[in-house]
């Protein structure tokens, strides 16, 4: 599957995700728990409509998909850049415990009383980046960064550890665990622009700094020995990517929560597609990212409408599949 | 059911001498609160003589029954949400004990009471009351499901097991003629109103088959969870926001587990669903004590929901 032998046509392929996304945009804000349905929704669309649908379907259902949409984009490229990093095909945000980082990181935040937006960020994004250089720090003892799976279990120990914490933080405050235990689960429901505006700034960075290290990048997954001898700086741009993966990571669960296994099962599916060089998988992950989660959260607002069950839920019966196939499989890729 | 498993030696001797020697005079003079009395509870007939004077609760109703009685407890489990009792009773219980959650119990904490008497929720569950009812008599009312008026049969349990129905009689009797009055002055036999808990992803409806919801019945007002609470629940799953209009009633009481519920209406009405309901453009939502309004049960906690009620509807009165 994964040969990168034949480049396929990157162009087409791009093409039919965006589509994809397109449609699947249209239907987050045709659908939701409430009375308003694609009937109403749609006259909205085309301009016309009642107050009550152009609320639901401007406010509510506009806003969440936006959010949606970076939030989406934020964890695919996470993942793309964390697998690359580390060689490992299992490496995600969710399983190496950098949302757990940054979620521990906020509990601690709010239970010092802290509410403002943006400093939740920050502080999200700094949780995000300490766990992110722990994992990574466990993975560089010897032997440990040879073998995909025993990552996964560091990360899955370290992520443990880190609920456990904010378990520990939520029982000394019961009345902030009311609050927090909605977030901890992950959910789009109720964020607004404000919200999303105030991770902007952090997402272009990521940007920047992502299209600067790409082609490092690259070179790094043909070995450190190689990327030297291309001129690279292994070291620098390994720390660079793992900034990008904190701030990405960081301001995705700052909005929405921890959102596991969608840095998992995007860069899975866009080196499916396009092969394992980053510089093309990296820009169907930008497709495949929102996709994912936009399809997820139209799910969770229908199946228990007039509820809405927590996206987090919904990735991870989506990803846990893919993770286990990608584990069963007799040799696994190294990137 | 003998009266011998359930109390200790000391007391058996002293109940020997009495019926030995002073059976005639106590039954004749001791009030007769005193006497033995068999209680029907969830776990069978029990029976218990005297007054309690080493009360433990493992409920917040039991605990607000005892105090309306007359009878302090010597310990108590946390409310929700909180690590003391609830606001409303804290100022009369200001050493008690905690010996847990309403979830969990610490055993040995119970037991270092050295408790006479333990008045426990209809939720107990077997297990935990098979442990504790070893450490002394245990009531625990049988457990009918919500319903808006149970908490009355609850105090009066606890009321005789302790020992004084006289006293809660007198109380809910109080609770009852204040409600009655409070209805004749609302006439509000029209109006609507719905309670909920404020989540940042959207509300739970409570259900109006609860304690306090009840009390809101009780003055007249038509409550409703417009269906959305399933049987045998406290409350609804989040309310997607999309379907805020199913608690925009005439009356919007809007309870958590904060002490600044200002705070936490300010925060809902940050909330661009939540602004354009038209109850709070009418500015009728309250903020009321979550502890108070959604975990609480009893007399003193059904008074204390009738004055949130009365300075919330009748601002003037005072």
């Amino acid at each position: 599957m994964i040969t990168g032998a034949m480049p396929r046509p990157l162009a087409g392929q791009a093409l039919a995700l965006a589509g994809l996304l397109l449609l699947a945009c249209c239907a987050s804000l045709l659908w939701g728990a409430g009375d308003v349905g694609p009937g109403r929704a749609l006259a909205v669309m085309l301009g016309q409509g009642d107050a009550e649908a152009r609320f639901v379907v401007t406010t509510l259902r506009g806003s969440r998909t936006l959010v949606g949409l970076a939030v989406g984009m934020a964890l695919g490229v996470a993942g793309a850049l964390l697998q690359t990093l580390s060689r490992n095909p299992l490496a995600e945000p969710g399983l190496l415990g950098v949302s757990a980082g940054s979620a521990f990181a906020v509990a601690v935040a709010l239970l010092l009383g802290t509410s403002a937006a943006t400093l939740r960020i920050g502080v999200a994004q700094l949780g995000a980046l300490l766990g992110c250089l722990c994992v990574l720090g466990v993975a560089r003892v010897r032997g440990l960064g040879q073998d995909p799976v025993r990552l996964v279990l560091a990360g899955a120990a370290f992520s443990g550890l880190l609920s456990a914490l904010t378990t520990l933080l939520l029982l000394f405050d019961q009345r902030a665990a009311d609050e927090i235990r909605f977030w901890v689960v992950g959910s789009l429901s109720g964020r607004g622009i404000d919200d999303l505006l105030a991770v902007l700034p952090s997402f272009m960075l990521a940007t920047a700094i992502t299209l600067l290290i790409a082609r490092p990048m690259a070179a790094l997954a043909l070995g450190e020995r190689m990327a030297a001898g291309l001129g690279h700086h292994p070291g620098r741009v390994r720390l660079l990517a793992i900034l990008v993966v904190a701030l990405l990571v960081g301001g995705a669960t700052a909005i929405a929560g921890p959102i596991a296994f969608v840095g998992l099962v995007v860069p899975f599916a866009a080196r499916a597609l396009a092969g394992p060089d980053i510089r093309r998988s990296l820009w169907l992950c930008l497709l495949i990212g929102p996709l994912m989660i936009l399809s997820a959260d139209i799910i969770s607002r229908l199946v228990v409408a007039p509820s809405e069950l927590p996206l987090g839920v919904l990735t991870a019966l989506c990803g846990a599949p893919v993770l286990v196939a990608v584990v069963r499989r007799r040799r696994l890729p190294t990137l | 059911m003998s009266l011998l498993p359930f109390t200790a030696p000391r007391q058996r001797r002293l109940l020997a001498g009495l019926t030995l020697g002073l059976s005639v005079a106590a039954l004749a003079m001791a009030p007769a609160s005193a006497q033995a009395r068999s209680l029907e509870t969830a776990h069978g007939e029990i029976e218990i003589e005297g007054q309690p004077e080493r009360v433990v609760t493992l409920y917040e109703g039991a605990l607000d029954a005892a105090l309306a009685a007359g009878v302090t407890p010597l310990a108590a489990v946390a409310t929700r949400g909180g690590e003391g009792v609830a606001d409303y009773l804290s100022d009369r219980v200001p050493d008690i004990a905690m010996v847990g959650t309403s979830r969990e119990f610490n055993l040995e904490a119970i037991a270092t009471q050295n408790p006479d008497l333990i008045l426990a929720s209809p939720y107990l569950s077997d297990e935990q009351y098979q442990l504790i009812s070893r450490l002394a008599p245990t009531v625990v009312p049988e457990n009918n499901g919500f319903s808006p008026d149970g908490w009355k049969a609850e105090t009066r349990l606890y009321g005789k097991a302790l020992g004084r129905t006289a006293a809660v009689e007198a109380a809910l009797e109080d609770v009852q003629t204040r409600a009655e009055a409070l209805e004749a002055e609302l006439q509000a036999s029209d109006t609507t109103a719905s309670l909920v808990r404020w989540m940042p992803q959207g509300p739970l409806v409570m259900s109006s088959e609860l304690f306090s919801t009840g009390m809101l019945e009780a003055v007249g007002l038509n409550v409703t969870d417009s269906g959305l609470v399933k049987d045998g629940r406290p409350h609804s799953d989040p309310l997607s926001l999309e379907n805020l209009e199913q608690v925009d009633q005439d009356l919007l009481f809007l309870a958590t587990l904060n002490d600044e519920g200002r705070q936490a209406l300010d925060t809902a009405r940050q909330s661009p669903a939540f602004a354009r309901l038209d109850v709070v453009e009418r500015d009728r939502v309250f903020a009321v004590n979550g502890q108070l309004w959604t975990s609480a049960s009893g007399p003193l906690a059904a008074r204390a929901v009738l004055d949130d009620i009365e300075a919330a509807l009748l601002p003037d009165s005072e």
